[in-house]
């Protein structure tokens, strides 16, 4: 139900997300490796995960993300203010993050919605074939060769789902006030 | 008298962005989702601009702004989302609520300083 050519866009915009959202800085390295999903459990990764959703009439996109419970990870994002603890800082990145990817989406798909995000146990990423996703995918994402986090985009389609998206560099207007 | 009221339910981006006002020499005020800023708004009659998200528990951004307009019957104080949505039909509830400004995050603060010095006095 969901073609190649739209699977390889949510591919594409899950990558540019990341690589402008996840880091602390769009010009750090920003390594994926394809990991299996749901897989066991990461030594030394979060036991909560990160969980936002993207809908539209057609579809639903659930977002996880585990961030590493490791002195890297904690130091690459504690730029992010001091007294600031990850999971604080993780909950903002993943939404900025899923906010792109919707940036990205809302091009094709103008009745899509976004949530908040939530933190769950990572137990949960065991019970994602439960949705039935038609498209799920996970990598290992490392950032600036030290911080580390498992992602996984899970795609839910109710129609058939066909489009190709050019990823544009959701840098261009962020951050800009659009008066009206 | 707080003058700008931020509304987002993450305190990361409550601190980043208060923050960055404030060393900026502006009066800040923050509240942690809709309903907290819709009575901030209600008991602070000092406050000229709100800047909020969307996507919040208990009460969004778009809902709180349709109450300070219609409830609360204040057309004056200016209103500008901060938010990772940017869709066209979400942009247009804004506009129609009365919303004057869209800035889709990350918050670039040198960006839109001046702007929002103005709105504030």
């Amino acid at each position: 139900m969901i073609s190649q050519a739209a699977k390889d866009s949510f591919e594409r915009i899950f990558f540019q997300a990341a690589r402008t959202r996840l880091t602390t800085d769009p010009a750090h390295a920003c390594e994926f490796v394809p990991a299996v999903s749901p897989g066991p459990a990461q030594p030394g990764v979060s036991d909560e995960v990160l969980v936002l959703t993207i809908a539209s009439i057609h579809f639903r996109i659930v977002l996880s993300l585990q961030f590493g419970d490791d002195e890297a990870t904690r130091d690459y994002y504690a730029s992010q203010g001091a007294d600031r603890t990850l999971r604080e800082a993780a909950m903002e990145i993943g939404n900025l993050c899923c906010g792109a990817i919707n940036q990205q989406l809302v091009e094709h798909f103008p009745d899509l919605g976004m949530s908040t995000p939530y933190a769950l146990s990572s137990d949960c990423l065991g019970y994602l074939d439960e949705l039935k996703p038609e498209y799920i995918a996970a990598y290992d994402v490392t950032l600036e060769y030290a911080a580390r986090l498992r992602a996984t985009l899970c795609v839910c389609a109710s129609a058939p789902l066909d489009f190709t998206a050019q990823v544009a560099d959701v840098h261009e207007s962020a951050g800009e006030l659009e008066l009206f | 008298m707080a003058k700008i009221l931020l509304v987002d339910d993450s305190s990361t981006v409550r601190d980043e962005v208060a923050g960055f006002l404030r060393k900026n020499g502006l009066d800040v005020d923050t509240a942690v989702d809709g309903k907290d800023g819709l009575a901030k708004v209600k008991t602070n009659p000092g406050v000229r601009l709100v800047v909020s998200d969307v996507n919040m528990p208990n009460m969004d951004g778009l809902t709180m702004v349709e109450k300070i307009r219609g409830e609360l019957a204040n057309s004056t104080v200016n209103v500008i989302m901060l938010t990772t949505e940017s869709s066209p039909a979400m942009k247009e509830r804004g506009k129609a609520a009365g919303v004057k400004g869209w800035i889709v995050k990350p918050f670039k603060g040198e960006a839109v300083l001046e702007t929002f010095r103005k709105l504030a006095n």
